[in-house]
């Protein structure tokens, strides 16, 4: 009998040597998946991915809702970096129904986007802080991400899922204060990263880990389709701000942070230095944004789009961000796709946990930026 | 000899930290200030008020029972529901009034960017625990009550770094 069975489900040779282990589902650190992992002794053979454990049906679900309905849900899949991956379905709806955005909310959208990205890039770095054993990695982040939680939640309503970008603008003002306190609790914050650098970046501990380990070479990094800190952490200077810069982020001063080295510690290194750059991007939103203005375009009741499709894309905390919206004359989209960074790069992890030591998976695996639910969709 | 230099400098500044005030929020004891009275808005300008966007308020005197609201909710938590009321209203022909159930509420807010007529707002009540789960339905008269909270801390940044009060 030779039916074909799903990977991971068929009766394994048995080898005197090679055993297999599998890592998850139950939350290998991040979200449900499944790595299968076949190990000789410490080292490992080969590894299999098994992502799809926590598929929701996400663009199925939005092909029955009109474009608001469809915002509370869309966010759903990384909700701790929500105002990203509802930037370019914003930016696409916008296109199809021909909506101008005032000024105002685009500096807006752009401080929203690069608040949740540092929330983001804390929550990525406190796991991959405990995933190496470093307890401390794990509290700094967590408690500094409450400065931009409580940022967003002054903005926006709500502590993770903000529901604040719209087609058409941003839901709210800022409140009366916001700016003086942005700028407060950035400073300190940013005075707050440096001392990460002491504790775990200059670290022998996580160097001796991580230096040298998981090498994606810039030909592989490009040949394999990644995409955000890992293509950058391979020596490719590509970032979607700077490329293809979407509503103000031309006006904006910063820098894309690139490294060669191609390795687990270059990109562990590269979301924390891009912090840096988040902080200086909101510092000259604030100081270059409109001091008042309308926020938000005001809609028709049910708005329809024409019979057109749009693909627009976003650097978030994971790598680009695609959205396609076909729409059809109708008040929902035809069809939604997303392109997601992580899935992106889920496909490194065979290249590069080949050879790794067993303990060394989880600096591999974490340094990757992959998050199960958004590749998952 | 580096790497000792290393283990030195990240020990150095973890102690360092001895002396720091402790981040962490007393949560029962004491609890965040926010900006406002919650998410309100103003339809005339299609833009909101920002605050937090907690439990609802329902007005009486201004909700006319066009349910909005519930077709703003379909779809997304399907927690609206309209209700028949007691009380009879000039303005509210049909008497009936939303009734949210928060053990569906996902609070995004939009029901509350569908009211044309001012009668919904949210709240900074966001504690909303309940034994069962029928007690999570809010009817329209208990959506009516101003809720009671005492929300006072504040990040403080000093040279000690930063804490809640």
């Amino acid at each position: 009998m030779t039916t074909q069975l799903p990977p991971g489900m068929h009766i394994e040779t048995v080898d005197e040597k090679i055993m297999t282990l599998n890592v998850g589902p139950q939350h290998p650190g991040s979200g449900h998946m499944r790595l299968i992992i076949k190990v000789d002794g410490d080292y490992i053979v080969s590894c299999d991915p098994d992502p799809g454990y926590v598929h929701r049906g996400e663009e199925k679900m939005a092909e029955y809702r009109n474009y608001i309905q469809n915002i509370p849900h869309l966010e759903r899949p990384v909700i701790h970096d929500s105002s990203n991956i509802l930037y370019p379905y914003c930016l696409g709806v916008e296109e199809l129904l021909g909506i101008e955005v005032p000024e105002r909310a685009k500096y807006i959208r752009v401080i929203a986007a690069e608040l949740n990205r540092c929330i983001y890039i804390l929550y990525w770095l406190a796991i991959y802080g405990i995933f190496l054993g470093h307890s401390t990695m794990f509290m700094w982040p967590a408690g500094d991400r409450e400065l931009f939680i409580d940022l967003l939640e002054a903005m926006s309503g709500a502590r993770v899922t903000h529901a604040y970008l719209v087609p058409g603008g941003v839901r709210n003002d800022l409140p009366s204060n916001f700016e003086e306190r942005c700028l407060r609790q950035v400073a300190y914050f940013e005075k707050r990263l440096k001392e990460y650098e002491d504790v775990f970046y200059q670290n022998p501990l996580l160097k001796a880990r991580t230096e040298g380990s998981g090498i994606l070479s810039r030909t592989d990094a490009i040949r394999l389709g990644t995409t955000g800190s890992v293509l950058r952490a391979s020596g490719v200077d590509f970032d979607v701000r700077k490329k293809e810069p979407y509503d103000v982020y031309e006006n904006l001063d910063f820098q894309t942070i690139v490294m060669k080295e191609g390795d687990s510690y270059a990109r562990s290194r590269i979301p924390y230095l891009e912090m840096f750059e988040s902080c200086r991007i909101i510092k000259d939103a604030l100081k270059k944004m409109p001091k008042s203005g309308s926020v938000r375009t005001k809609l028709k009741p049910n708005p329809k789009g024409g019979n057109d499709e749009v693909y627009r894309r976003v650097e978030s905390g994971r790598g680009a961000i695609g959205y396609y919206i076909v729409s059809n004359n109708r008040p929902e989209p035809y069809r939604v796709k997303i392109s997601v960074g992580s899935f992106r790069n889920l496909i490194c992890m065979p290249y590069l946990l080949k050879g790794e030591k067993l303990g060394n998976m989880p600096a591999v695996y974490w340094g990757l930026n992959y998050w199960p639910v958004e590749a998952d969709r | 000899m580096s790497n000792v230099i290393g283990i030195i400098r990240a020990l150095n500044s973890g102690v360092k930290h001895l002396a720091v005030k402790r981040f962490t929020l007393r949560y029962p004891e004491q609890k965040l200030k926010f900006v406002g009275d919650g998410f309100q808005f103003n339809p005339e300008t299609g833009v909101g008020i920002a605050g937090l966007r907690g439990r609802h308020i329902l007005f009486h005197e201004n909700c006319t029972g066009c349910q909005l609201c519930s077709v703003a909710c379909e779809g997304i938590a399907e927690a609206i529901s309209m209700v028949k009321i007691a009380e009879t209203w000039k303005h509210n022909k049909k008497a009936i009034m939303p009734q949210i159930d928060y053990g569906k509420c996902v609070f995004c807010g939009l029901c509350v960017d569908a009211c044309p007529f001012y009668a919904l707002y949210m709240t900074n009540d966001y504690e909303l625990s309940s034994f069962t789960k029928s007690a999570l339905i809010y009817t329209p008269a208990q959506l009516a009550i101003k809720p009671k909270i005492s929300q006072d801390v504040e990040i403080k940044i000093s040279d000690r770094g930063a804490s809640h009060g």
